[in-house]
């Protein structure tokens, strides 16, 4: 059978990679057999893909699906679940309402594929009653939408990936009494253990949106997550002024004015990519909320 | 530290106020899943820590060297079990308490046996200081829930004349997402001396015929600790200790004497110290621990105030910096600064015209002095496992009133030697 996965032998550690959730996945692996990287590459990849299963907007047999197709009706979440909305229902208080994971129905009509008009007025506000997750009604584990809501918990998801599978990495190597580092990426979310046996640490490159494939910065990760939030290849221009693919679920618009891309580091992946779209949200206000949060972080405009 | 890609092409007139929101977050996404602390139980995982140590005093006075082999076991998800044992051997001459003079002088070894003579201008070493001591203890931790962390252990330490049990007992508890960490501790020791010769009569010559008054007395000392530790932010950490040790019982050093000098500043006499059955100290612990990340360097600051109803007061600033090299190789420099206030009692000598007082002391470690400690600790791995060594250097000034050096006894002489001392420590953990 074919594996879902591949494991290459790089200078000094195992690269396992595979595509989950739409994006290209690594696990870097250092001072490991060749058994081991492989069996952690294909712990990494079975987590990963039962996350996306579980938590897809695109697929209609998981929970997300049902929440989704529910008419005011309550339903009882298992413990995962529980966890990732109230983390989601922190996020939506922290940032005052411009986190929101009922916000994703914006995306049809900001697509932003060779979009070269913005949707009309009255579309826009078509949608924005189905919007807003203070009108949800969240009593963990109890959770009933109101009719029309749709959630998406792509958001969270890739950093939840991210730290989900590291949690399982450092399981398996503490199993096997061995020390070794690891760093998982997950399309630009990173979560790294440890400093490499050699001393060193992972070198991580930044990539530069503005010109897609050259990396402009290397940050040196030993320890924690990073995360980015935004792209410069998802906006429309109009009138001279650019329009990021983040929107503001009150307005129902993009957001202006703000950096294209924000990478911070943190404790965990997730953590990292929480602070990350939280500025974002903060539009021209990105700088004053990261600098308020006592982190690294770096932006491009 | 910022790093912006491209300066902001234009100025920002506005700026806004955040609340910071990270540590909220840090507490709710390790809920989630926390790859940094999973730390799946090794049940039959055993810790072992050996330590070496060489301790030697300039102008040899005191040398000391010391194994210790510490083991601890993980007995289960909730609960650990230390074991210590130390072993040291002590040698040397330590100053008796006696004052340098400007002739010879001759002393009676404590015991009552022999007896030893120091030259002139020379401080007066008592050299039959030479002991070994054997300590054991054992410490117990166990997790009673989520936030509740209690620990118990005892103590027990023999040397050939001295006998120290202790038993000991804290309880921890975690607050404010685990940020906060409050805990109350209490500690009970009795100890007892029997000196050889037996306990000495205070303030009587050590020549007199009947200076001895029982073979052996003890002393009981407990001890209340409060501590608070915060978590300040990713990268800070704070505590806060206060500790308050009420002492009764026997706490003369036997072993220590005191001039009794007359108007021409000679020592025609020497007596018995004699320090006060009661004592209560208290002291004031702040640290600050300061990690850099991703570098992992480590800023380690504390400060201690003491105070008792002896009348010592100090100050001890302490820091330590771990700088992080390549191939886990660590250098770690290390900062100290202590300052004494004397004891109430404290005489660096007797006054033969004065009646001799209730409570005296020549032990300069009672008196007013000022340490100074420079180390540097270098560590690097052997086979997978820290090995680290650690050099230091002390140096105590002790000080105190220069006039009293008066008179052809005592005229010129140091009644204040400065003292030092280097450390020689090696560990490894395996």
């Amino acid at each position: 059978m074919k594996k879902n996965y591949t494991l290459k032998r790089q200078t000094d550690y195992w690269l396992g990679e595979f595509t989950v959730m739409a994006s290209p996945c690594q696990i870097l692996l250092d001072n490991l057999d060749e058994a081991l990287a492989d069996s952690l590459t294909a712990i990494a990849y079975a987590e990963a893909k039962r996350i996306e299963l579980k938590f897809s907007r695109f697929r209609d047999d998981n929970i997300i699906a049902r929440l989704n197709s529910t008419d005011n009706e309550t339903i009882a979440l298992d413990d995962e679940t529980t966890r990732l909305i109230n983390l989601a229902d922190l996020c939506f208080q922290l940032s005052d309402g411009l986190f929101d994971i009922s916000s994703g129905v914006l995306g049809k009509l900001w697509h932003f594929k060779q979009q070269i008009q913005l949707p009309s007025d009255t579309d826009i506000k078509a949608l924005l009653p189905n919007i807003g997750w203070q009108k949800a009604n969240w009593n963990k584990p109890l959770l009933r939408l109101p009719k029309g809501m749709q959630i998406d918990l792509g958001g969270i998801g890739k950093e939840y990936a991210v730290d989900k599978v590291a949690q399982l990495l450092e399981q398996q190597i503490q199993l096997q009494q061995t020390k070794s580092a690891f760093l998982v990426n997950f399309g630009g979310d990173i979560y790294a253990n440890k400093l490499r046996s050699n001393g060193h640490s992972w070198q991580v490159a930044i990539e530069d949106t503005q010109q897609l494939g050259e990396s402009k910065l290397m940050v040196s990760l030993t320890q924690g997550g990073l995360a980015s939030s935004g792209d410069s290849q998802r906006f429309i221009d109009v009138d001279g002024q650019r329009y990021s693919h983040i929107l503001n679920p009150k307005t129902g618009y993009p957001i202006a004015g703000g950096p294209a891309q924000v990478t911070v580091y943190a404790q965990n992946c997730m953590q990292a990519g929480m602070l990350a779209t939280i500025a974002l949200l903060q539009g021209e206000f990105a700088e004053d909320f990261l600098r308020a949060q006592d982190c690294r972080y770096w932006l491009s405009d | 530290m910022q790093l912006s890609l491209k300066t902001k092409s234009k100025i920002k007139s506005k700026s806004k106020t955040f609340a910071n929101i990270s540590m909220t977050l840090a507490a709710a996404t390790c809920a989630l899943a926390a790859p940094a602390t999973a730390q799946p139980s090794e049940s039959d995982s055993w810790d072992v820590d050996l330590g070496l140590l060489i301790y030697a005093e300039s102008d040899d006075q005191v040398q000391a060297y010391e194994g210790a082999l510490s083991i601890t076991k993980q007995i289960d998800d909730e609960s650990s079990i230390n074991v210590k044992g130390i072993i040291d051997v002590l040698t040397g001459a330590s100053p008796n308490g006696a004052v340098a003079q400007n002739r010879a002088q001759t002393f009676t070894r404590p015991s009552g046996n022999g007896s030893y003579t120091t030259a002139a201008g020379d401080t007066p070493l008592d050299d039959t200081f030479r002991d070994t001591r054997v300590a054991l203890s054992t410490q117990y931790q166990h997790q009673l829930s989520r936030l509740w962390l209690y620990s118990g252990g005892a103590y027990l330490s023999k040397e050939y004349d001295y006998l120290a049990l202790s038993i000991n007992s804290a309880l921890a508890r975690d607050f404010n997402n685990r940020n906060t960490t409050a805990s109350a501790g209490f500690a009970f020791a009795y100890d007892t001396i029997e000196p050889e010769g037996g306990i000495p009569n205070p303030g009587v010559s050590v020549d007199a015929a009947d200076n001895r008054l029982t073979d052996s007395d003890t002393k009981q000392t407990l001890d209340l600790l409060f501590g608070l530790t915060q978590v300040i932010n990713r990268q800070t950490l704070m505590q806060l200790n206060y500790s308050l040790s009420d002492i009764s019982g026997y706490q003369t050093d036997p072993f220590k004497i005191l001039s009794v000098v007359d108007s021409n500043g000679w020592a025609n006499d020497y007596v018995y110290e004699n320090r006060p059955d009661q004592r209560t100290k208290q002291s004031l612990f702040w640290r600050t621990k300061y990690n850099l990340q991703p570098s992992g360097q480590v800023l380690d600051v504390s400060y201690r105030y003491f105070w008792d109803d002896w009348g010592i007061t100090s100050h001890t600033i302490d820091s330590k910096w771990r700088v992080q090299l390549a191939n886990q190789h660590f250098i770690e420099p290390h900062l100290r600064y202590y300052s004494q206030q004397a004891a109430d009692f404290y005489r660096v000598y007797l006054d033969e015209n004065q009646p001799i007082p209730e409570f005296m002391t020549a032990d300069y470690r009672l008196g007013e002095l000022h340490t100074y400690t420079i180390g540097l600790k270098y560590g690097f791995p052997i086979a997978g496992n820290e090995f680290s060594v650690r050099l230091e250097y002390y140096l105590t000034q002790v000080t105190g009133d220069d006039s009293l050096a008066k008179g052809a006894g005592m005229a010129g002489v140091d009644l204040y030697p400065d003292k030092s001392a280097i450390m020689l420590q090696s560990f490894y953990r395996f």
